[in-house]
């Protein structure tokens, strides 16, 4: 019971504040403290005009979808390399994708600046997605590798015993195996590159993404148009999330089923 | 599956070279940069040991960089405490899955909004210091609750908890649960298996979860900066500067190498620690299993 009550602390600890956010962008007042007075869309309806603001959270768009494209592309490869590589061969290839997220993002921010500059490449959107890419990537293979190392080769080459191509093999088995993963590592490569603030404050041109808008308000002031924006950007990764979740749910047992009817 | 070496390579290529290009170059050339030196606004190649003779012997690097590591270090240390009964709940006790995907999302929740709501909440007129005030516990606001070490220390505990305890259950997930029942069915007590079998065995995990926590915790600059006031300079804001704002790109590369260095010591020494007082066991695979 102990031990229940502890978790339950804990995880008020790390939720508590996020809801208390949400809770005042719907206050009818600017105060931001109890008590809570009434219910109003008022921030909301004033984010909505802000043109800037919208701006940023389109553009953020871009790069989060560009972001994910790349990311499962090179994400997906790796992962199939992965799969047929020996023991040595994968702890080379999970080292050299993985480091990045074991250092500060300002570490990686300063390397890339660097980096852009020795190139003459100009900061635009694409140094920004490259850089965020550069973080998705090794979330990506985290994740396939723990789902991966489930995935059972003996299905592939079952495929190949009864007949089927190479890319036959792939097409009705691997993919159809792996697609739950990737799909829902796509959506979170995505998340990941929307709330993105710090590496993206060193390699980002002349246009804001909506982090780095954010940011530039809590500078400034403190007022329930920061909650409204908040609220909003929350609103959109944990829809993302649970899309990706339920993905993930729904294609795996669908797959599952596959595999079970076709070889079994 | 060996017998197509060629498909291999060409299907791993993209991520290797990515990386190669995006991540081990560009620090090569940061690496390259720290020994060059500034002159008259122009960076100019060299190799010289300026820059990192220069932020030893400086005083406010010495003690911004002191401030991180403290950070760093109570941070991680109270996120591996907390993270330790979760995991354990979560691995051994929970039967449903919804408190893990309750942290997830709180992972996944923006960082910075999440810096916000301990601005609002600690600030002088913030809900902590009402609701103190409210309660009669206390007769005037407290100011000390923001632009403190505290506040940044609470903030960031919050922020890089969900991803200490990810770490530290991924751990605790290696762990058989027969090795436990089979403690318990020789008569040990329910906190003598936790502290004879889970802990032995987790403590590498623990070890790792705590050097990954302590990195990024250490070099956030974001979070001292706007909840730590004028305690809230780190090394890591001091080299963002360097290279935003003064354009001594070279002195920042230096910087960022020696806390680099740094945090390598601090593992050192925790684990040289941890083996002398035979905490964690000498070899690095000795698992019971």
């Amino acid at each position: 019971m102990l031990l229940r009550l502890v978790v339950f602390l804990i995880l008020l600890f790390l939720i508590g504040p996020v809801v208390i956010i949400v809770l005042f962008s719907f206050h009818e007042s600017q105060s931001l403290s109890f008590p809570f007075t009434g219910f109003s869309l008022r921030w909301y309806s004033e984010l909505l005009s802000n043109d800037q603001l919208l701006g940023a959270i389109w553009f953020s768009f871009k790069v989060a979808l560009l972001t994910s494209i790349i990311t499962m592309v090179i994400g997906t490869a790796a992962s199939l390399a992965w799969l047929r590589l020996e023991r040595r061969g994968r702890t080379i290839l999970e080292l050299a994708c993985i480091i990045p997220i074991a250092l500060p993002a300002l570490f990686l921010g300063v390397s890339l600046l660097v980096g852009f500059s020795q190139a003459r490449i100009q900061l635009s959107i694409w140094t920004i997605v490259i850089a965020h890419t550069l973080l998705t990537v090794p979330m990506v293979m985290v994740a396939m590798r723990a789902r991966l190392a489930l995935f059972d080769p003996a299905l592939e080459e079952a495929a190949r015993d009864l007949g089927a191509s190479t890319i036959g093999t792939f097409r009705r088995v691997t993919i159809p195996l792996m697609a739950p993963t990737l799909v829902a590592t796509g959506i979170l490569a995505f998340a990941l590159s929307f709330d993105e603030f710090i590496v993206t404050s060193f390699v980002s041109g002349t246009e804001t993404t909506l982090p780095m808008f954010i940011w530039s308000m809590m500078r400034r002031t403190v007022t329930p148009v920061i909650n409204a924006v908040s609220g909003l950007a929350l609103a959109i990764t944990v829809g993302l999330l649970v899309v990706a979740w339920l993905i993930a749910v729904r294609r795996r047992s669908t797959a599952n089923a596959l595999a079970n009817t076709d070889l079994d | 599956m060996q017998q197509r070496p060629l498909l291999v390579t060409i299907l791993a290529s993209p991520a290797v070279g990515y990386m190669l290009a995006f991540f081990f170059v560009p620090a090569g050339f940061l690496l390259v940069y720290s020994f060059w030196t500034v002159s008259g606004f122009r960076i100019q190649p060299d190799l010289s040991l300026d820059n990192y003779i220069s932020s030893v012997t400086s005083p406010l690097f010495l003690s911004v960089t002191w401030n991180a590591l403290l950070i760093g270090v109570v941070t991680a240390t109270i996120c591996v405490v907390l993270a330790v009964p979760v995991c354990y709940y979560l691995v051994y006790v929970a039967k449903s899955k919804m408190i893990f995907y309750a942290i997830l999302l709180t992972w996944f929740s923006s960082y910075l909004v999440r810096i916000y709501a301990w601005r609002t909440l600690l600030g002088t007129n913030g809900l902590l210091n009402t609701l103190l005030i409210q309660a009669g516990i206390v007769d005037a606001p407290i100011d000390a609750l923001l632009f403190s070490r505290f506040a940044v220390i609470i903030a960031l505990t919050q922020i890089y908890l969900p991803f200490c305890i990810l770490l530290v259950m991924s751990s605790f997930s290696e762990i058989k649960p027969d090795l436990i029942a089979a403690s318990r069915d020789l008569g040990t007590s329910a906190s003598g298996a936790f502290f004879k079998v889970i802990a032995p065995n987790a403590v590498n995990g623990l070890i790792g979860a705590f050097m990954l926590t302590f990195l990024l915790v250490a070099g956030d600059y974001v979070t001292p900066q706007m909840l730590g006031g004028t305690t809230g300079q780190t090394t890591g804001l001091l080299i963002a500067d360097y290279f935003r704002k003064s354009g001594n790109w070279p002195l920042g590369a230096a910087q960022a190498f020696i806390m680099f260095a740094m945090s390598a010591g601090v593992y050192v020494v925790l684990v040289t620690t941890l083996r002398a007082t035979g905490l964690a066991p000498k070899k690095l695979r000795n698992r019971a299993s």
